[in-house]
């Protein structure tokens, strides 16, 4: 009856899932990174910017002679939002290109499949996401915060008298590692806060989920519940966003009545709102387009000539955190390497110490001998109607990041 | 959070005169009208967080004596800094027609002045609530017309305990529309609920009864602990009858609130399984590409709506309507075209149809992906479509959900024509019943298959348009839905509308039943499982289509 036998059938589908073609950009004698972020898939339109600041950074420092004389040569691939392949791609590049360092992943749950991979290679990972910490490997850089030094702060300035004194939660996630961990960890930080546990509700939806109708109906009677200010702490990711954003919206909801603190939520997610309604939510991290400063202005415009001279398929004046920290991220291995004057990952691991960076965000960031991790400053953003973020308030400098939370 | 550099003494000096002018007004309302001090006022929204948060309220406070030009000076003052066309230089106040703008006018005197370094404040949250019931009391007491006064009204209601009754009184006395003063009066009522007057607060409690909420409950609630319901018989006997007809109320509300919740999911699920109910039924082809016809449609949708931006700018908010044909013509089009080109020559080969019409949704993503871009597109959403009012207690009606079931009525009624009422329908379905026979009898099977999927192309791209208003439009968004609309399809019972629909109705409503108890995850995999377990039972569907094999 039919010409496909089961073998031509598992042929034609192992040439589809075929991992992405590595493209490298020119060779010569140069010095590799690779880059793990999805061009396709749910994560795209967010994920695939970070290729691009990539490149950036690293044309800016082959524009100063590279690093020990060295140009740096940046392979990007297309793990296609697919975690498996994550680990996949970054085991050819460490194996087979021979990549100095990898950058890349944006969920966490990308990154615990590449985690195996990059140890058991020795290779390097710089991870640009703010994440839910508990981890402490020596072969990735967790360039961005954990939960002690960017989640806690934003929870503690709502509870605060400046914020709105918020006294209940209601926390919506999607259904993975971050979402669960961070929860975990505001529940044991309220509860040393003496809080009690029926000042706050937990919900998990599945990926990509977009009918919020019945959540948001069940914020609105925790909300009318007596007890105090209740908060939405949100940690869905991707379109999921602008989707519970929407609902929210529509069924009357304002930031005066039920703030929303959304932990996963940039600029990009706003995009096709109407964020009139939506003003004065909230979200926290590391750096904001708002951010003040020269060095702020100076990125924001070599990023906007960067997409024009290169023709960038994504906007020239939208700027999120994760691209600020993947540039960074270049910045702090070239320093480290030429600090160490060798690409090899023991020699640049051991020049972390005592590493420095001045990033657009205008915080110093620092890296100590201890681990991985980098201090960055935290600021607290606000929606404004133009589909982007004030910024409310921030840190007065950059804590010193805890990777194991005292709270889960 | 503010600017350490900014508190000098001066205003210092300012906040604590304040302080005793706000006290002035709080502690003791003053009898006579009592003109606003407005450097003092301006002062403060400049000032710090706390500042804002104190001339805000003070305005409240005070809103039942204000003299109008006041009020309006007042609401200048508070839109310019809600808006953020508010900059504080070291003196006064100047305010701008637009953020950025290189000069705007004084705020006291009106002047011009040109601002170098302008800092509009950022609002925090508290003071964002404090401005906004602020604007409130302006706009009640202030507004032009009866909508401007009532929306006044709705802000001042979700912080009526922040609100003083001398302000609900002026604006009541002062109110022209008679339905608004009603309104203003039972909320006057209801606000006295701590009255020291006990007829008072008995007809408090049943104002607020007279408007039930999740909200009105816990107000009652809470009075639960009062004394006096211990004490006066009158007062508990009023409360309790309040207390049972909120929680009837709410009850109610929440009830219908779950079928509006489940209709408007049904009918999403139903738009989307249409077009396959046809396609799959009639062919038996697995159209894989069918989530991304949707998206066609969607992109369809929003290119109709750039073509009126262009072309009639006036009419923009009708672009949803005009992009009904639109979407359904051109996403038809693509079906007849993938037919044409690429399924007509797999029929007799089904998993490679499979095949194929996969690597067309591929296509089409990648192809809208470096066409158009990644971002979610940017839809303006006209009023008939964005918001919702609350319709009954807790229960809100959400216009971008009720367009949907429309839509997915509408749908539902013009196929069902087409299939049961022209002459393209009777050979739809003789062919669906029994191919052969139906080319035996001289039936053109080969184009009545073409014009069925574009048919069934062509329901996906009035999905599309069904969607625009509730999803994100990107276009990586048809995936969501090629799992659900097979589930449905074939839950139904394959290449049976009516199936379609009562299996939409039924997932749907499931979802939304299960979601409360277990959670949204635990929902979809109930609801997965239950599926399983009937195709077991029953493999054909809910309703099966004769046919002759």
């Amino acid at each position: 009856m039919t010409h496909l036998t089961r073998r031509s059938f598992v042929g034609t589908a192992a040439l589809l899932a075929a991992p992405a073609i590595i493209r490298p950009a020119f060779a010569a004698d140069t010095v590799k990174l690779g880059c793990l972020f999805s061009s396709s898939g749910t994560m795209a339109n967010i994920e695939g910017r970070l290729n691009y600041v990539v490149r950036m950074a690293a044309d800016e420092i082959n524009g100063r002679g590279g690093v020990n004389g060295k140009q740096i040569e940046v392979l990007t691939s297309d793990p296609a939002s697919d975690w498996p392949l994550y680990a996949q791609v970054g085991r050819q590049m460490l194996q087979q290109e021979k990549v100095a360092a990898l950058f890349g992943c944006w969920t966490s749950v990308s990154r615990k499949s590449v985690l195996p991979v990059v140890e058991q290679n020795d290779g390097l990972l710089f991870y640009p996401l703010h994440f839910e910490g508990d981890e402490n490997s020596k072969n990735v850089v967790y360039v961005n915060s954990p939960p002690a030094s960017s989640v806690l702060p934003a929870v503690d300035y709502l509870m605060g008298q400046e914020g709105v004194g918020a006294k209940r939660f209601f926390m919506i996630g999607s259904d993975y590692v971050w979402p669960r961990t961070i929860n975990k960890q505001l529940k044991g930080y309220w509860k040393s806060k003496g809080i009690p546990e029926s000042a706050w509700r937990e919900e998990y939806v599945p990926f990509g989920f977009s009918n919020f109708q019945t959540l948001v109906n069940q914020v609105r009677s925790f909300a009318s519940q007596p007890g105090g200010q209740p908060i939405v702490v949100l940690t869905v990711v991707g379109s999921s966003i602008p989707d519970f954003l929407r609902e929210f919206a529509n069924q009357g909801i304002s930031a005066t009545d039920v703030p929303i603190l959304g932990l996963d939520m940039v600029e990009a997610d706003l995009e096709g709102l109407d964020t009139g309604k939506l003003v004065g939510h909230l979200n926290c991290w590391a750096y904001l387009q708002a951010a003040k400063g020269e060095r702020n202005t100076k990125f924001l415009a070599d990023w906007a000539a960067y997409v024009k001279a290169k023709n960038v398929p994504f906007s020239a004046d939208t700027v999120i955190d994760p691209m600020v920290s993947a540039y960074d991220s270049v910045h702090l291995w070239a320093l480290a390497a030429a600090k160490a004057g060798s690409f090899a990952v023991p020699d640049v691991r051991g020049a972390f110490a005592g590493l420095s960076f001045d990033d657009p965000s205008g915080y110093t960031l620092s890296m100590t001998g201890d681990n991985n991790y980098v201090s960055r400053g935290v600021f607290i953003g606000s929606v404004n109607e133009k589909r982007g973020f004030d910024v409310l308030w921030q840190s007065p400098n950059a804590p010193k990041p805890v990777p194991f939370s005292p709270y889960g | 959070m503010a600017d350490p550099g900014r508190r000098s003494p001066k205003v210092l000096l300012a906040l604590s005169a304040l302080l005793t002018f706000w006290c002035l007004a709080v502690c003791a309302v003053p009898a006579s009208a009592a003109p606003l001090d407005r450097a003092r006022f301006t002062a403060d929204l400049c000032g710090d967080a706390a500042g804002q948060v104190r001339g805000a309220e003070s305005l409240v406070q005070a809103g039942g004596d204000l003299a109008a030009d006041d009020l309006a000076y007042a609401g200048r003052l508070l839109g310019a800094l809600a808006e953020r066309r508010l900059a504080c230089p070291a003196e006064g106040a100047v305010l701008f027609d637009r953020p950025g703008a290189p000069e705007g006018r004084d705020a006291l005197t009106g002047a011009v002045r040109p601002v170098a370094e302008t800092r509009a404040p950022v609002l925090g949250l508290r003071q964002r609530a404090a401005v906004e019931t602020a604007r409130g009391t302006v706009a009640l007491l202030t507004g032009p017309d009866p909508a401007s006064r009532a929306a006044g009204l709705s802000v001042l209601e979700r912080r009526i305990a922040t609100v003083p009754a001398a302000l609900l009184d002026r604006a009541r006395d002062a109110e022209t529309d008679a339905s608004l003063k009603g309104t203003i009066a039972g909320l006057a009522q209801a606000a006295a609920l701590s009255s020291p007057d006990p007829a008072r607060r008995r007809a408090a409690i049943a104002a607020v009864a007279a408007s039930p909420s999740g909200t009105a409950a816990a107000r009652l609630e809470a009075l639960k602990g009062d004394p006096a319901y211990a004490s006066d018989p009158a007062f508990r006997a009023a409360l309790d009858a309040g207390l049972a007809q909120v929680g009837r109320a709410v009850a109610v509300g929440n009830a219908l609130a779950i079928l509006y919740n489940g209709l408007s999911f049904a009918s999403i699920l139903f738009m989307a399984a249409a077009g396959l109910a046809i396609i799959f039924g009639l062919m038996g082809v697995i159209n894989l590409a069918q989530g991304e016809f949707i998206m066609l449609g969607a992109y369809a949708t929003y290119g109709v709506q750039e073509a009126f931006r262009r072309f009639a700018p006036a009419q923009l908010d009708l672009y949803l309507f005009a992009a009904i044909p639109v979407a359904f013509l051109a996403v038809a089009l693509v079906g007849i075209a993938v037919e044409a080109l690429i399924l007509r020559h797999l029929y007799k080969r089904p998993l490679m149809s499979l095949l194929a019409t996969w690597a067309v949704s591929l296509f089409l993503v990648n192809l809208v992906r470096v066409g158009v871009g990644t971002q979610n597109l940017q839809f303006t959403m006209p009023a008939y479509v964005s918001g919702g009012i609350p319709l009954y207690a807790d229960f809100v009606i959400t216009w971008n959900r009720l367009f949907a079931i429309g839509f997915a009525a509408a749908t539902l009624a013009l196929t069902l024509l087409i299939l049961r009422r022209t002459p393209l329908g009777l050979d739809i379905r003789a062919v669906t019943q029994n191919r052969d026979m139906a080319a035996c009898l001289g039936l053109p099977t080969r184009r009545i298959d073409r014009l069925a999927f574009g048919l069934g192309s062509g329901l996906a791209g009035l999905a599309g348009v069904a969607l625009c208003p509730i999803y994100s439009v990107n276009p990586g968004m048809g995936s969501g839905f090629i799992v659900d609309s097979f589930m449905v399809v074939v839950l139904g019972g394959v290449g049976s509308l009516a199936g379609t629909l009562v299996a939409a109705l039924g997932v749907g409503g499931a979802n939304v039943l299960i979601e409360p108890i277990s959670g949204a995850v635990a929902a979809k995999v109930i609801v997965l499982v239950g599926i399983i377990l009937f195709l077991q039972r029953r493999p054909e569907g809910l309703f099966a289509v004769r046919r002759r094999r």
